[in-house]
């Protein structure tokens, strides 16, 4: 079983294409919508997290270029420093994916890997320096 | 019957380790429970804590006398500018001054941490030169080990209560209370409400000049009001009373701080600031002051402002209070806008939490104000007068 997040880029030829019921259907991929930003008509950006055979998820990709749809592979990652974080949430409404939040009881944030989409946006928020990202 | 209690009957009662103490979110069931009077009666101090950003902050640091001799007039720790115009060897490095090498990377903060760590600074100076100071110039280091004093002494900490910083424009902006994303992207806040040293004590009943406090994990003093102090509470259009001007002043010896509680802050595209810890304890004296300590998020109300409007009176976008805060969003004309603290609420309580501990130990005495606060302080504009 292998996990892969991936950008894909629509242009206008090919928004209308049902890519992530072919993804299940076909290639038997586990898909997760990590972001999702579309102007009809227009093309759009999808952030996905696959899960599957090996396989298969490369087979799933070279269906999805085929129909012309750019493909990009997240490599990056996101590293949070435990012990530079003090807690302050200054990251956390700068997540617009919320993977960053802060516990309801402890108050200390919570890192939900998962979810992220490397976006960037809570390394420069963090006053600490604690978030990192890595190529 | 009302209760009242000295700082004599409580001191005494620390010493023996016999004092009750629970910290600011602690006595709110308890008050619930019980009610303001036996709560009075019962619990004897309440510690509060917050941990945040404070511009307003920086260390006095005595270097010692070289052989030769210099009369410092300008120096550089790490790069970074500290003001030198007192006497010869006396300099006070701000928290929020940059590197001249590195920029907003590197400031006053980071030295003022980086001599709590321990960690090696460097130090030049230059002066003109006098007969009794002939040396004009000097390069070398220095640690906290090193030098003499070291005293970190913040004219503006602990601000009782602050804005909800958001951003109507269509563009982000990067400001002291952090990034704001575009179009109420998200709101900022800064506040740890219930645990807050000033929104415990509102009308400083029990905090004034010569209060001792936790101050970045040592003990310090409060030395004055704080600057722009003003403690007048306002009402807003429903009647709810708001007290946000209060400040404080602040003292202590920084070789004895940690960096658990004393922290550099970079605010991206603003500036850097330093993160000071502080601790507030309050004698229960009276009822009075046990209905204050009881205070809850939901009570504490703040006003969202816009920072997008590049001026001094910025627009009002109505009120929330903490608990809504706290919960993560709220509703601002209509949109859902997730926040942020900034301040840490897990280290507020933390710092309370470790005050209440030094108080049942008896290592932590209440000091009676000196003097107290005034009553009233005007907030006065800077006028352009030609
Ligand atoms: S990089 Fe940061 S802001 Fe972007 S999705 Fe990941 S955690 Fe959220
Ligand atoms: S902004 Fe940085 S220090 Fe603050 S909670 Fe997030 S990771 Fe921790």
């Amino acid at each position: 079983m292998l996990k892969k997040k991936v950008i894909f880029t629509f242009s206008s030829e090919n928004v209308e294409r049902p890519v992530t019921y072919q993804l299940i259907k076909k290639y038997d991929l586990w898909v997760n919508i990590l972001q999702a930003k579309f102007k009809p008509s227009l093309g759009g950006k999808l952030v996905l997290e696959l899960k599957g055979d090996e396989k298969q998820i490369k087979e799933g990709l070279d269906f999805v270029r085929q129909i012309g749809v750019q493909v990009e592979l997240l490599e990056q990652e996101v590293l949070w420093d435990e012990k530079k974080c003090v807690d302050c949430g200054a990251c956390v409404s700068i997540c617009s994916t919320g993977v960053l939040s802060l516990d309801k009881v402890t108050y200390k944030l919570k890192f939900d890997y998962e979810k992220c989409i490397v976006c960037g946006n809570c390394v420069e928020a963090c006053p600490l320096g604690a978030i990192k990202v890595t190529f | 019957m009302t209760i009242k209690k000295t700082y004599e009957e409580i001191n005494k009662k620390i010493k023996k380790g016999e004092a009750v103490v629970v910290t600011a979110e602690e006595i709110i069931p308890i008050v619930e429970e019980k009610g303001v009077e036996k709560a009075a009666e019962e619990i004897d101090v309440v510690t509060t804590g917050t941990f945040g950003p404070m511009c307003s902050s920086g260390a006095i640091i005595n270097f010692g006398h070289s052989d030769p001799p210099i009369r410092m007039q300008k120096v550089w720790l790490n790069d970074v500018e500290a003001y030198a115009g007192l006497a010869a060897v006396d300099a006070y490095i701000g928290a929020t001054q940059i590197s001249e090498s590195r920029g907003m990377e590197y400031g006053g903060a980071h030295v003022i941490e980086d001599l709590i760590s321990g960690r090696e600074i460097k130090l030049r100076a230059l002066s003109n030169g006098t007969d009794c100071y002939p040396r004009r110039e000097i390069e070398t280091h220095i640690t906290k080990e090193s030098i003499n004093q070291a005293v970190l002494f913040n004219p503006r900490n602990s601000y009782q209560n602050y804005n909800v910083a958001i951003n109507t424009s269509d563009r982000k902006i990067y400001t002291y209370m952090g990034i704001l994303l575009p179009k109420m992207g998200n709101a900022n806040y800064c506040t740890s409400g219930q645990l807050s040293p000033l929104l415990n004590d509102p009308k400083f009943i029990t905090i004034g000049v010569g209060t001792r406090i936790f101050l970045g994990g040592a003990q310090g003093y409060v030395v004055w009001e704080g600057t722009q102090f003003c403690p007048m509470s306002l009402k807003t259009d429903d009647g709810k009373t708001v007290y946000r001007g209060g400040t404080l002043a602040v003292i202590g010896d920084l070789k004895e701080m940690s960096p658990d509680y004393i922290r550099a802050a970079i605010f991206k595209g603003y500036g850097v600031s330093l993160l000071v810890g502080i601790g507030v304890p309050i004698p229960i004296l009276n009822s009075e002051v046990m209905k204050y300590v009881a205070v809850k998020d939901e009570d504490i109300y703040t006003e969202i402002v816009d920072y997008s409007f590049p001026r001094l009176n910025r627009p009002s976008l109505g009120w929330v209070n903490y608990k809504q805060l706290r919960e993560g969003r709220i509703r601002v004309r209509g949109k859902d806008v997730p926040t942020s603290p900034l301040s840490s609420y897990a280290k507020a309580r933390e710092i309370a939490q470790k005050l209440k501990e030094k108080i049942l130990k008896g290592e932590f005495l209440l000091q009676e104000p000196i003097q107290k606060f005034p009553k009233e302080r005007e907030f006065k504009p800077l006028l352009e007068i030609r």
